[in-house]
This record gives C-alpha cells, structure tokens and sequence, in this order.
C-alpha cells in the first residue's frame, strides 16, 4: 500500500514538463508503479489539453501548412540507442528497477559511509542531473544533511524513516531545501533512488571546519 | 442591351490583353484555370467540379474546415482519419491545433521562428502517432498537449547536443479503469470547471502549465512566497477535482 505520493503541484509540474530531468524521473518511476498518480496524472494532462484550446491561437507563416505537408512521407528519423551501461547491482530477488531508469546509466556501488553504498545514474538526456541509487543497510543511517534544492527519493525496496515519517516500497518522499533530515533503513535494509537539485550540505563539516552552519 | 454591352467591353478587355506585355500571364491563367475543368469534363462529365481531393491533390488547410472550433468529438474522428492517412483530415487538425501549440510554445519561452519550426515538428508527429491515439484513454488535445510538451523538451536537449529523453513505455501505462473515464466528453467538461476558478487559482495554473519555469521563479515573478503559490495550485487543484465529481 503506498501511502506517500508526489505533492500536487509537483505532480502538476510533471505533467507541464517543467521538472528538472533528476525529480521527473523519480516522479515518473513512482507513477508507473501508484494507480492513484496514473489518474491524477491523466486528469492533469487532461488540463494541459483543455488550456491549450483554450489559448489564442497565433497564426503561422503562410508556406507553414505547405511545408509540413511535403515533410509527411519522408521516414520518421531513426534513432539509435545505444544500450546504456547498466552495472550488475545484484539487486535483491525479485527487485527489479523501475522502467523509467531504461534508458539510465547505472554505476557500480561505491561505499561512501558504513552500511551506505551508492551508485551514480546518468541521464544521457540530461547529463548533468543528480540522481543515485542508495543502498543502506538494515538501521543504518544516512549523514545528516540539508540540501541546496529539493530531494526527490523514492523506495523501491524495503523502508527508511526520518522525521517526516516511514516511507515503504513504492513510496515517494519529497524533502524541500529547508528540511535537515537523517534517513535511517529499518529492519529490511533500503534501496532507493533520489534525485536532489543544488547539491547536498553538511552542516555538521562546515561547522567542524569553523564554518557556520 | 445590357448583354450587347457586356459583350463588347469583354471583346475589347480580351484585344486589350492582348497588346499588353501582360498578354503570357493571362494565358497562362486561362490555361490553368480551364485545362483540369477540360481534363474533367473528357473523364467524367457527371461528376461535380472541383473532384474531392485524393491523395497528393493540393489541400489547403482554410478550405478543410472553416468551422471556428473543432469539439473533443470532431477531433478524435479527425485522428482516426489521420491514422489512415487522409490529408484531408490532416489539414482540419493542422488548422485547429498548429496555432495552439504554436502559442503553447512561445509561452514557454520560445523566439517566434522557433516556436513555429517546432510546431511543425509536433504536427508531423500528429501524423507519425496517429495510430497511436486511443480515444477511450483520453481527449486528442490532451494527446496533442502531451506530444507538444515532450517536442518542447527534446526541442531544448537537441539545442545543448544531447539526446531525446527515452519514449514512455506505452505498455508501462497500460489504462486503468478510472483512467478509461478521462474521455473526450470529460475534457469540454474539465474546461468549464477551470473558468469556475478564482482568477488567482487559474493565473497560477495556467502559469504551471505554460511558463517554463519552476515555482519559485513563478513565486518571485508574482511577488509571492514560495508557500502561497504551492498552497494556491494545492487549492486550484483540489477545488478542479471537486468540481469535476460534483458534475459526474
């Protein structure tokens, strides 16, 4: 049972396409797996279309409709897809990634703490996002931190909580800039993927290197 | 008399043309204009001028239709036609949808000439997609919203040399029940309830949609916090989806 989806205005951001390409990806893979934001979604869509009819219409050069005209019957452009270099994660049975990540590159785990691991996913579309897998070990913690940008992270594989709550399998938690927060995995361990804009902050470095936090 | 002197002015109109240096252009017209009635007429002299358009007959997009608005109904009838590649058909949508979407783009930020060359791009993939189009899962002007927005994106990826982002798995998003009642009739309604909105909750909505920027930009451009604009599209939002089931 999933019990946290994407804000409103969040949802309203994707369908708009105005998200940065990290966040709508986490969105997207939270959408293919919750029926209730497949709908939201498409009554959102739904008001994408009707203010588009509702728009004044703003008329195109003359030759416009000639010009397309002559383009139907030349072949749609094939695109090559290069296969993107997915790592082995060794992933728990039965755990699969969401297919919002097809298209991703996926680094190997890297170990950036005790019981945390992490792997780099890159966009070829958008290469300059900040998107990752998490791996924590069961009731490990997660650095305590802040963000520069909103986080966007969503469980595909056991719970983590911190103090906004317990987040579950297909669970989607998004955390603003303001929120210190210090995820902790329970019992099953975590797996989950997040995407933040403007980095991640460490109050507690800067405030041991004489900083102010 | 009247027939006498009509006569005589089109003798003397026709020497006229003659001596004039315009003589190779009215020709030229009367050939045109006269040579496919001609052709016609030998074929199949029964059948009313001018033959219905086929295809690679010249269609023009203000002939096709000259009705002032197309309904969600009409629309998906005309992609269902597209889909079996009737020009025809094409041009109605064109004509309707092509100054939208153009509108949708120079909202998002988008130069004039660009707007328009990607307008074209998202009518061409009208035609490409139009198989693709089921009118059971949603309105055609969503489906046409949802093309131009993804046109948009890539539009700006392949200006930073980067690649489109990956198609949606079409059957990842298999349509589930409640999806199926999103059909065309529920979009003409969608729209009367979003003219029932405050008129800050539908700035800010249409603000979401059709400015290409985040919220805070949206906040610091309408001299708001960041909060009041979330809590107002929270507000909008709910205040659509009541709406919309009061109605069913």
């Amino acid at each position: 049972m999933i019990k946290h989806h994407p804000t409103p205005e969040t949802l309203l951001a994707h369908a708009a396409g105005t998200l940065p390409a990290g966040h709508a990806l986490v969105v997207a893979a939270h959408v293919q797996g919750c029926a209730a934001c497949q709908v939201e979604l498409a009554r959102l869509e739904a008001l994408g279309g009707a203010l588009l009819e509702e728009l004044a219409p703003e008329a195109l050069a003359p030759e416009a409709f000639a010009e397309t005209l002559a383009r139907l019957d030349s072949p749609a452009p094939i695109t090559v897809r290069q296969m993107p270099r997915q790592a082995d994660l060794a992933l728990p049975e039965g755990l699969r990634l969401p297919a919002a990540l097809r298209g991703a590159e996926i680094g190997r785990w890297l170990w950036v703490g005790r019981g945390v691991r992490y792997s780099r996913v890159r966009l070829p579309w958008a290469p300059g996002g900040n998107v990752m897998l998490m791996r924590i070990a069961p009731n490990r913690r997660v650095l305590a931190h802040s963000h520069g940008g909103a986080e966007f992270t969503q469980v595909l594989h056991g719970t983590f909580t911190d103090a906004t709550g317990q987040y579950g399998p297909g669970d989607m938690a998004e955390a603003d800039s303001d929120l210190a927060h210090q995820p902790r995995a329970d019992g099953d361990g975590c797996i989950c993927l997040a995407a933040l804009e403007g980095g991640m902050r460490l109050p507690w470095l800067s405030r041991l290197v004489g900083g102010h936090a | 008399m009247a027939a006498r002197e009509a006569s005589a002015l089109g003798l003397r109109f026709v020497i006229h043309i003659q001596n004039t240096k315009w003589r190779g252009w009215w020709i030229a017209r009367l050939i045109h204009f006269a040579a496919p009635r001609v052709c016609w007429y030998m074929n199949a002299p029964d059948a009313p001028f001018p033959p219905p358009a086929s295809r690679g007959a010249s269609v023009s997009p203000v002939s096709a239709l000259d009705s002032p608005a197309l309904d969600a109904e009409a629309q998906a009838v005309l992609i269902a036609r597209v889909a079996a590649r009737d020009r025809q058909a094409f041009a109605a949508l064109f004509k309707h949808f092509a100054p939208r979407v153009k509108a949708y783009l120079r909202r998002a930020g988008m130069e004039a000439s660009e707007a328009e060359e990607v307008a074209q791009e998202v009518m061409l993939l009208v035609w490409r997609k139009a198989e693709s189009f089921d009118a059971a899962r949603g309105a055609a002007s969503t489906w046409v919203f949802a093309i131009a927005r993804n046109a948009r994106l890539d539009h700006a990826r392949r200006r930073a040399n980067l690649p489109p982002a990956p198609p949606e798995d079409e059957d990842s998003l298999a349509p589930c029940a409640e999806t199926l009642t999103l059909t065309a009739e529920r979009a003409a309604r969608l729209r009367g309830a979003l003219g029932a909105l405050s008129p800050d909750q539908q700035q800010i909505v249409k603000l979401s949609f059709f400015a290409e920027t985040p919220h805070a930009a949206i906040a610091s451009a309408l001299n708001l916090p960041l909060g009041t604009v979330k809590s107002r599209i929270r507000l909008g939002l709910a205040r659509l989806r009541a709406l919309l089931e009061d109605g069913v």
